[in-house]
């Protein structure tokens, strides 16, 4: 990656991290990043089925693993991943930067 | 074949029935052809590879293996990798004949979609004896669709028929049960509305099963589950054929002499028919040449898969999906 293009590493704010999943999601979705809301139900709101998820978790795992080595989101924890809200909760405990 | 030289065909050695033997003996054989080619798996198993670069992989995701879990646990598998090969610019296409929810899964969350499109399909081509052969989309990749994607298909499968099998404006058909409009289930009337009205294809309406393999169509869009039906079906029935054709010329001794004679004609129309003629199937609407081959793909067909794979590199397919499609 081109030095003039690199922002800074190291851990996201969580108004960081929720905009990274609104734009990988209005990616996936295939839909403007500004109708999409914290409070928003994956599957009902959203309409994002579970390989929408999963795509989602996949680009998540590769952008923050840039910043933060290891990160992972486990399997398991995946259904409980309801709403917009919960995906950015959980990130930001793993890889926020601590306030 | 263009005197362009291309990145190498990354070929995944650890899938299907006869891998990786069979799928060395493919990749060898294409690149004594002049194509390219990049194997990937693990290098202590693949045997004898000659001169071909083997990039190293040390998983390998199962055939009855979930597919998203499968590419989820094992990030060092081989269809992993070669996915990651052409996300990475270091391979121009991916050929797999191992399990295809995982070949499809690591094309989707690697190489990722083109923009614009909601779903990539599987696009398989439909044998036509005497004619070019009908793309089939989706195929088995999403068994549930809304009419939006069908509309994608049509374009996406549109843009493969001109240009992998040289048809100047393909004709698109829904698949339906009945060929009057207002025929069909609630998807199949509303696909049917916006591709009349869908700009860049030539829609004549909805077509029915058995207008597949005649030359009345050149792309058939239906949804994955439907569509892995047809395959399957179409699959079965053309072996049962061929093996009842067999056994009729072979049942008394008087007719061995006429079946020599036809014999040529025989073998020239199973070879219309066999799938390992066309190499595989591909998977549209990923940013990347991605050939899903037939489980049970011998060499033969592993270097028809590459060859198609390079022909649609240098045909820069995926370019046209995106002008078609993308946004």
């Amino acid at each position: 990656m081109p030095a003039e293009t690199h922002v800074e590493q190291g851990p996201m704010d969580r108004r960081e991290i929720f905009e990274l999943v609104r734009d990988r999601l209005a990616d996936i979705l295939e839909i403007e990043p500004g109708t999409i809301t914290e409070g928003q139900s994956f599957a009902d709101d959203l309409q994002a089925d579970s390989l929408a998820l999963i795509e989602l978790v996949e680009a998540l795992e590769e952008e923050i693993g840039e910043r933060t080595v290891g990160f992972r989101i486990e399997d398991e924890d995946l259904e409980d991943l309801k709403t917009v809200r919960d995906a950015v909760d959980y990130v930001f405990a793993r890889a926020g930067k601590p306030s | 074949m263009s005197d362009v030289t291309i990145l190498p065909i990354a070929v995944d050695a650890m899938g299907g029935d006869k891998a990786p033997g069979e799928i060395v003996a493919g990749a060898r054989q294409a690149a004594s052809e002049g194509i390219p080619v990049l194997l990937v798996g693990r290098s202590g198993e693949l045997g004898d590879v000659g001169d071909l670069p083997v990039l190293h992989a040390s998983e390998v995701i199962e055939m009855d293996e979930d597919p998203a879990g499968g590419v989820r646990r094992k990030k060092d598998s081989s269809l992993v990798r070669a996915a990651e090969a052409v996300r990475d610019g270091k391979a121009s296409a991916m050929v797999s004949a191992g399990n295809t929810g995982a070949t499809m899964a690591s094309a989707l969350f690697r190489m990722g979609r083109i923009k614009g499109v909601s779903r990539p399909a599987i696009a398989t081509p439909i044998p036509v004896p005497g004619g070019t052969p009908t793309v089939l989309l989706d195929s088995g990749a999403n068994a549930e669709v809304s009419a939006e994607w069908l509309v994608q298909f049509a374009q996406m499968g549109s843009v493969l028929s001109h240009h992998r099998f040289g048809v100047a404006t393909p004709r698109v058909g829904l698949l339906s049960i009945g060929e009057e409009p207002g025929k069909g289930d609630a998807l199949r009337k509303e696909a049917f509305e916006l591709l009349v009205a869908a700009p860049g294809i030539q829609f004549i309406g909805n077509v029915e099963g058995r207008d597949m393999m005649t030359g009345d169509v050149d792309v058939v869009v239906t949804d994955g589950f439907t569509g892995n039906v047809v395959l399957k079906t179409l699959e079965g029935g053309l072996k049962a054929i061929v093996k009842a054709l067999l056994a009729a010329f072979g049942a008394k001794p008087e007719y061995a002499d006429a079946t020599q004679t036809l014999m040529p004609a025989l073998l020239g129309l199973y070879s219309v028919l066999d799938p390992e003629t066309y190499g595989g199937a591909m998977l549209l609407g990923v940013d990347g040449v991605c050939i899903i081959s037939h489980g049970s793909s011998s060499a033969r067909a592993m270097v028809n898969a590459i060859k198609v794979g390079a022909d649609m590199v240098h045909a820069g397919l995926v370019d046209h999906l995106r002008a078609a499609v993308g946004s």
